[in-house]
């Protein structure tokens, strides 16, 4: 959305945040220094810090959503309690126009052997309701969480579905200014988000200001006007949802990526120096052998190369070009054999499986060392994680060496879509039919 | 320390919800309820009128008679005060939840551990009443008039206990040693408080001057004027408590307020 012209209702600046690791000498000291400054952190030798929040600025407008994503421990929690005043920022400076409501964990401040009702009240007047506001929303908030007579019910017997419901009933009839949400709406049913999310649409459209912090990217995507990704505490990327999103689907692949190269460099040691000592069988998490064949010919390694020039690497987009390439070796000389691969999901679906049999190569002669590449100009599997089988046998399948899930692969997409297959496409359409075109790369 | 005072007022319906829900909470299942509230300082009381008043020689007790019924003028403020501070100090850690997760104003948790002991000193307080009637009616000098002064002894105790309890908080948040620290304290000084014997039966010398120094002994010397003696307290007195109890309430609540930030970090 476009910049509001009033001045921000949420506004972040070079927002930094010190958590005190916990070393028992450093008490005494965190003390002196928390009486006479005010701070558990400052005057800490920065070994003794934890940095949770690294110079983070921004702003929020009315009206307008702003999504933080990140992994686990970059930061976005703490900075919503931070800006909900629960955490006070080590320095930098948070400021806020009209009501805050945070709704930062399930069910926050209820007590479990009181009644939802009685509880309705004691977090409305947390929220800074007095009691005739909430008397007059009472019903509205009710009828919202869908709770019904257990609303007289204490809180502990209530399921943790009930209790986000109840939370965020109050928090949002509480009409904030500025609606601060952490994770909380994937505790639901599908109803009730859905009910959370007309509300939140409700909200912004009457001028309120969301900031909204989930691992739900496709929610983010959807939802925000901004999305700030936070990395180990540092703002990496600010902009529009849609390139935010992916530049960090992006990163969340490529560090699979990584994860799988070096998954596959150590089983590759482990291989190695298994096969210098006796031959134990190999076999995956159900206890399915890994690897089996007469070893007459030998696959030495296996890789995937990806781009132009060709590199190793377990991550690619895509429609990026990528080769399978197979290392093996033969002590005798031999002129019966075929290479195989194929592609699978984690979950053991078969994606696509091909040989140089069916491609109608003959076979002639394989003798020393050797490199096989089976090379996909523009391979284009859906978005996700798989896993590569490679094999050489002879005609008649007798295996000489069969290696499965010799390696993993993560794939990303900037399309959308579902299932294993993303072939290249576009719509056309005749007739009355009529669209607008949506610029989905936003700003 | 006014604006601690300030925002515990600001939020005095939430103060009173809470409180409700303490006591709600607390007795909520088991089978006597309230009455609980009533067993332990009848028992305390108990066990001191035996011991002091029957076992050890009564006459010692300095002269005051009944003994029973001057025991339940100070013990039962005491408890009060006692409760209050260890319900208190504690009270950040036990709702840690409440000030981690919600924007909750934290100075209400200690007010509340002080609320919630007023009321049970307050429904106590028949009892303390119904004993000096009844030390009357068998003829001994006591109860009278003063008694009407005992809203403001306590009123005037008040903020020196809220102190108390906001410090005490704050401190044994960051540092729960404090919890084992007061539990110890809290015994010293109530045997250096003159509630289970008359200021008058200390010998004279350092050790009265120790016991009358002590910041507590004007409130319970206090509540014996008025309650025990019937008498209205005389000015110096109240003079002494509305000094302690400024102190009090000034050195808990700068703490609380310096600590109160940090506060969400160390629980």
């Amino acid at each position: 959305m476009s910049e509001a012209p009033e001045p921000p209702r949420l506004s972040v600046e070079e927002l930094t945040k010190l958590y005190r690791r916990a070393t028992p000498g450093d008490q005494f000291r965190t003390l002196k220094s928390a009486l006479l400054e005010g701070t558990l952190t400052r005057g800490l030798a920065p070994k003794n810090a934890i940095t949770a929040l690294d110079g983070v600025s921004f702003s929020v407008g009315a009206g307008e959503a702003f999504g933080v994503i990140g992994g686990n421990g970059s930061g976005k929690s703490t900075l919503l309690k931070v800006v909900a005043g629960i955490l006070k920022p080590s320095s930098g400076r948070v400021e806020a126009r009209g009501r805050v409501a945070a709704l930062i964990e399930l069910g926050a401040g209820f007590h479990p052997e009181i009644s939802g009702r009685e509880n309705v009240y004691i977090n409305g007047a947390v929220l800074g309701l007095s009691r005739k506001e909430i008397d007059r929303r009472f019903d509205d908030i009710v009828e919202f969480s869908g709770l019904g007579d257990f609303i007289d019910e204490p809180v502990k017997n209530y399921s943790s579905g009930m209790y986000v419901r109840l939370g965020f009933a109050v928090a949002v009839h509480t009409e904030p200014d500025v609606l601060l949400v952490d994770e909380v709406l994937a505790v639901g049913d599908e109803a009730f988000a859905h009910r959370c999310l007309r509300r939140i649409e409700e909200l912004l459209a009457a001028g309120r200001t969301l900031l909204f912090v989930s691992h739900a990217l496709d929610l983010v995507e959807d939802l925000c006007d901004r999305v700030l990704w936070l990395d180990g505490g540092r703002a990496r990327l600010l902009g529009s949802p849609r390139r935010v999103v992916d530049a960090y689907r992006q990163a969340v692949a490529e560090d699979e990526g990584r994860e799988h190269q070096e998954a596959k460099s150590r089983s590759d040691a482990r291989a190695e120096s298994r096969s210098a000592g006796p031959q134990e069988l190999e076999t995956d998490e159900e206890g399915e052998p890994l690897r089996w064949g007469s070893r007459r010919a030998e696959i030495a390694s296996a890789r995937l190369l990806v781009g132009k020039p060709a590199a190793e690497r377990y991550h690619f987009e895509c429609g990026d070009p990528v080769a399978f390439e197979i290392e093996v070796a033969a002590d005798e000389p031999l002129d019966d054999f075929v290479f195989g691969v194929a592609v699978n999901t984690p979950r053991g679906v078969e994606c696509w499986g091909t040989n140089t049999d069916l491609a109608g190569l003959e076979a002639r002669r394989l003798t020393g060392r050797a490199r096989v590449r089976l090379v996909c100009p523009r391979f284009r599997l859906a978005p996700g994680e798989y896993l590569a089988d490679v094999a050489v046998h002879s005609r008649d399948g007798t295996p000489y060496d069969y290696r499965r899930k010799v390696f993993a692969f993560s794939v990303t997409a900037r399309e959308r879509g579902v299932g294993l297959y993303f072939p290249e496409h576009r719509w056309e359409t005749e007739g009355g039919v009529e669209w607008e075109t949506v610029d989905e790369s936003g700003p | 320390m006014v604006d601690t005072a300030a925002r515990i007022f600001r939020f005095r319906g939430l103060l009173a919800t809470l409180t409700a829900r303490e006591l709600k909470a607390r007795y909520r299942g088991s089978l006597l309820g309230f009455f609980w509230s009533l067993v332990n300082p009848l028992l305390l009381l108990g066990v001191y009128g035996v011991v002091f008043g029957l076992i050890l020689d009564p006459a010692r007790g300095g002269g005051v008679d009944p003994y029973f019924v001057f025991l339940v003028t100070g013990l039962f403020p005491w408890i009060w005060f006692s409760s209050s501070l260890l319900e208190g100090a504690s009270s950040l850690l036990a709702n840690a939840g409440l000030i981690r997760k919600a924007v909750f104003p934290a100075e209400l948790l200690p007010a509340v551990s002080v609320a919630a002991n007023l009321v049970h000193l307050l429904l106590a307080l028949p009892i303390a009443v119904g004993a000096v009637l009844v030390g009357r009616y068998l003829g001994h000098p006591v109860a009278g008039w003063g008694a009407l002064a005992l809203p403001g002894v306590i009123l005037i105790e008040l903020p020196l206990v809220a102190g108390l309890a906001l410090g005490l908080a704050a401190l044994t948040a960051h540092f729960k040693d404090v919890r084992d620290i007061l539990t110890n304290f809290l015994t010293l000084l109530f045997f250096a408080t003159p509630i289970i014997y008359p200021l008058d039966a200390v010998p004279e010398g350092w050790i009265r001057t120790l016991v009358r120094a002590n910041p507590l002994t004007s409130y319970t010397l206090a509540y014996q004027e008025s309650l025990f003696y019937g008498r209205v307290p005389e000015a110096s007195l109240w003079l002494q408590m509305a000094l302690v109890s400024l102190v009090g309430w000034a050195a808990g609540a700068w703490l609380f307020g310096r600590l109160r930030e940090t506060v969400v970090e160390a629980v």
